[in-house]
């Protein structure tokens, strides 16, 4: 790993969230793909963030617990049979 | 109980969850009942889910859901802007997790509220200790549904970093949600989400 590579690291991994989230332009992206095909250290962060990022999101599609939900769903009913609407 | 399986398994939704949201407070405001059963149940969920991973505290989640389910059914039809529902209702949830933790009876002192968790300009805080009181076969629930290892990582986060983590990535709000209901800037929210993710790597790299 060369001192230039070592040199942009800092500005790489500090714009490393915006790369991820796709908020960067083309030229910008191009740089950091470029700094981590030269730097197998700034590689294994943004690999590693990326599967941080998925591995939370997945977490978030998952539904809830099946004897919660049913507890939420009699709630709703109960709810519903005994309450209208209040006026606004 | 009319909750399709699409938004089940992907709450997020492929056009927003929020615009989901905002299609549901209308058709409820409007007397669509099956619109109101599907909005009270993804309310129910959204607090359930936000209490449990940023709080901590399973038996407060179920009462926090409970708190959300009524508050949105006797406030639907008062909402002016249905497209702001979902900012309302994260708000929302985070007083009444708030107001559940100033509740506690016999709190440890070493628990941080959300806001404590944000003690400094930067959010730099310790990180919010998790009570072991709930019951086991709940726990073994949750820790199957989150998975142990995210969730032990979500643990080792301040709490004002793992609320942005919960709101940005599992509940897919957008930087300028976040900002609202986090009461920061949304510079601020990017810059702790930035580090919050680097801490939830390591963390994970350590559980």
């Amino acid at each position: 790993m060369s001192e230039d590579v070592n040199a942009g690291c800092g500005a790489m991994l500090a714009g490393i969230s915006a790369y991820l989230d796709g908020d960067l332009d083309a030229t910008a992206c191009q740089a950091i793909e470029r700094h981590c095909q030269a730097c197998p250290r700034c590689a294994t962060v943004v690999e590693g963030l990326r599967e941080t990022i998925g591995l939370c999101r997945e977490a978030g599609q998952t539904p809830l617990p099946e004897a919660v939900r049913q507890r939420a769903k009699a709630s709703i009913e109960r709810l519903l049979a005994s309450e209208k609407p209040s006026e606004a | 109980m009319a909750v399709t399986k699409s938004e089940i398994v992907n709450p997020r939704g492929t056009d927003g969850s929020g615009a989901i949201y905002a299609d549901l407070v209308r058709k409820a405001a409007g007397g669509d009942r099956e619109a109101m059963e599907r909005l009270l149940m993804r309310a129910q969920e959204t607090a359930y889910r936000f209490s449990l991973l940023v709080c901590g505290h399973p038996q407060d989640a179920e009462d926090v859901m409970q708190d959300a389910l009524l508050k949105t059914y006797r406030y639907v039809s008062r909402i002016k802007e249905p497209e702001a529902f979902r900012t309302w209702l994260y708000t929302t949830v985070q007083n009444a997790c708030r107001m559940k933790r100033r509740r506690r009876v016999g709190e440890p002192s070493h628990l941080t509220s959300i806001e404590e968790g944000a003690t400094s300009g930067d959010g730099e805080a310790g990180p919010l200790e998790v009570e072991g009181h709930e019951r086991p076969a709940d726990q073994l629930v949750i820790d199957s549904w989150v998975g142990l290892r995210l969730r032990q990582a979500l643990k080792a986060l301040p709490s004002s970093y793992r609320m942005i983590v919960v709101l940005r990535e599992m509940e897919g709000l957008s930087t300028r949600e976040v900002a609202h209901v986090a009461g920061i800037s949304e510079a601020n929210v990017k810059t702790r989400l930035h580090r919050a993710r680097v801490m939830l790597r390591e963390a994970l790299e350590g559980v």
